[in-house]
């Protein structure tokens, strides 16, 4: 039988602020294309990068469909989705969006194969009360991402007794940030909530563990710094001495030892032996054009809603675990964990959910029907 | 104190009156996302089938199709133009007739159709948690007026004091609020209540009016 060949758009910014993460993402895709899992279905990677300028995402996608291609696994940051998604309504294309984020968010338009916020941020909350303390100093990049995923990580620790003790946001890039680690260490809270994004991220670490160890502060054990984002090449970013004791919230890490993620952990390394290592967007990338050769396989067509039916009848057996599309929301189903970043930039992990969980883009099943209140008091004190 | 904000829409009940189906299907898709289930109840001579007197604003939302000529009978409050339940109109016709009628509904969202479903959980987040600040805001108009008629009650109540006690306003004042918070009343209520046993008492000229705790026990 005959392959049936597609063009498939291909958009990460493998330059730019976050490109470590992002040329992961890349090796991941093009993984699940070498693989061929599909039989009777060839895909042609068209691989674009915006170069972490918002303006050019828009522009690149325009140019991806306007070619006649219907599909595009892609983009990383939350505004660049935000900023695309209007141009794949538009062309009736689809995005397969593969990267954990803060949710709110359901586009017929897109297949969203990151963690949904239930599946990293609230089974961050829990841990860290359970085990670490009861206040937060937050950092976040200064964009969506950031913004919505504190928003949710405040409300939950509200909700729960505990305590968001300031929040602090750097622009995209910025990797000036001894304010913050002082405010942070001044405040002494029981943990760091962090949201910060690419070389921010990684000066972040470097400079709070540097300023730890200046005044005696056994980082890692005092003020430890939780995220949901922090990945193993980031790790290899941060380096040296303070790579290691760091939580991170996530649906994959690389040292998973089942044999299906042995098995693609040893793939990725022999394809792409320069790196960056498998990341969780990495492995949500590879779901991602996994999911869609299947989709395509069983559709026969690349017709945008064809595909969309027949993707949420896979099932694939993910380095993670099983996978699975709900076909209400059009986002995955996946096992969250929990780890702890080691010396050797690989995470222990501590704890993980028994099985995929359903996702809840919109939290209706895992939040409050009322905002919680703020507890600043709004009495003044006068003497 | 304003009203906590609405996020959640899980468990919601939403009417969608509308002839045009296929314009809100989008809608109806991502209502059931949200948690909402959605019902589009049979137009009969124009008018929707729909009890409005049973529907509930903690859990309803009526989608009212602003192409339609008065398809539901609502008993909106003509002042506030505060319905029942929170409105959130579904604008085709961008006239002004078709939109006054929904501003006259009481509508504090819109959605354009065909309906998109990335505009919806914003026209429910604004609908829902505008409809419920106008009830708030509403209830603190209807406490402002009733405290507004009890100021001739409090001029009085001063007056009488000031007569009573040989104190000035201010004094006078300090007394009946200090009164009024002992009782737990508010002070237009109080000092009526004041005025009142006060006159019963003066029609009583054999009896001694009732002794108050006065300045002194300051």
């Amino acid at each position: 039988m005959a392959s049936k060949h597609y063009r498939i758009g291909v958009m990460f910014s493998t330059t730019g602020p976050y490109d470590v993460v992002a040329r992961s993402m890349l090796n991941g895709a093009l993984l699940a294309v070498a693989e061929r899992p599909a039989e009777g279905v060839s895909v042609e990677p068209v691989v674009v990068n915006p170069g972490g300028d918002l303006v050019r995402y828009a522009a690149l996608s325009r140019d991806l469909l306007n070619a006649g291609i219907r599909h595009v696994v892609g983009c990383y940051t939350s505004s660049s989705r935000k900023e695309v998604i209007p141009c794949f309504e538009k062309h009736d294309a689809l995005l397969w969006y593969p990267s954990h984020y803060e949710g709110f968010e359901s586009s017929n338009n897109v297949i969203y194969t990151g963690a949904s916020p239930n599946q990293h941020v609230l089974p961050l909350v829990d841990h860290m009360l359970a085990h670490v303390g009861a206040s937060a100093f937050c950092v976040g990049s200064n964009y969506i991402w950031a913004w919505e995923n504190t928003r949710i990580f405040r409300e939950a620790m509200m909700a729960r007794g505990a305590r968001v003790m300031a929040e602090r946001y750097v622009a995209v890039g910025d990797t000036e940030l001894d304010q913050v680690v002082e405010a942070i260490i001044e405040a002494r809270p029981a943990f760091v909530f962090n949201n910060l994004i690419g070389t921010s991220n990684y000066a972040f670490f470097r400079a709070f563990r540097a300023a730890c160890l200046k005044r005696g502060i056994d980082q890692p054990r005092v003020i430890p710094v939780a995220s949901c984002t922090l990945s193993e090449p980031e790790l290899e970013e941060i380096g040296g001495p303070a790579v290691d004791g760091h939580l991170s919230s996530s649906v994959y890490f690389s040292s998973l030892p089942s044999p299906t993620n042995a098995a693609f952990t040893r793939a990725y390394r022999e394809t792409f032996p320069e790196g960056p290592s498998t990341s969780a967007d990495a492995e949500a990338s590879y779901i991602a054009m996994k999911l869609l050769q299947l989709a395509l396989a069983e559709a026969g067509t690349d017709d945008v809603e064809a595909v969309k039916a027949a993707v949420t009848r896979q099932r694939l057996a993910a380095p993670q675990g099983d996978v699975h599309i709900d076909p209400q929301t059009l986002h995955a189903y996946l096992t969250p964990r929990i780890g702890v970043s080691n010396a050797s930039a690989r995470f222990d992990i501590l704890v993980e959910a028994p099985g995929p969980v359903r996702p809840d883009p919109y939290l209706v099943q895992s939040s409050p029907r009322y905002a919680v209140a703020s507890r600043n008091s709004s009495l003044r004190v006068v003497k | 104190m304003a009203p906590r904000l609405l996020q959640n829409f899980n468990g919601g009940r939403a009417y969608i009156v509308t002839s045009n189906l296929t314009a809100v299907e989008a809608l109806q898709t991502t209502l059931g996302k949200l948690g909402v289930t959605s019902i589009c109840p049979p137009l009969t001579d124009g008018r929707a089938e729909l009890d409005i007197g049973a529907m509930q604003a903690e859990r309803d939302i009526l989608f009212i199709d602003g192409d339609l000529d008065n398809p539901v009978a609502l008993d909106t409050d003509a002042g506030s133009r505060q319905p029942p339940v929170p409105i959130i109109g579904l604008v085709g016709v961008e006239a002004p007739s078709r939109l006054k009628q929904l501003v006259n509904l009481g509508a504090t969202a819109f959605l354009r159709k065909p309906v998109q479903g990335a505009a919806v959980y914003t026209a429910l987040f604004l609908g829902i948690n505008q409809f419920l600040l106008r009830g708030d805001l509403r209830s603190r108009l209807d406490d402002m007026d009733r405290r507004r008629r009890g100021r001739r009650a409090v001029v009085k109540a001063i007056i009488a004091r000031m007569h009573d006690a040989g104190v000035d306003d201010d004094e006078a004042y300090e007394w009946l609020r200090r009164e009024s918070m002992r009782s737990r009343q508010v002070l237009e209520d109080f000092c009526e209540a004041f005025m009142k046993a006060r006159a019963e008492a003066l029609d009583k000229p054999t009896r001694r009016l009732p002794e108050s705790r006065s300045a002194e026990t300051r």
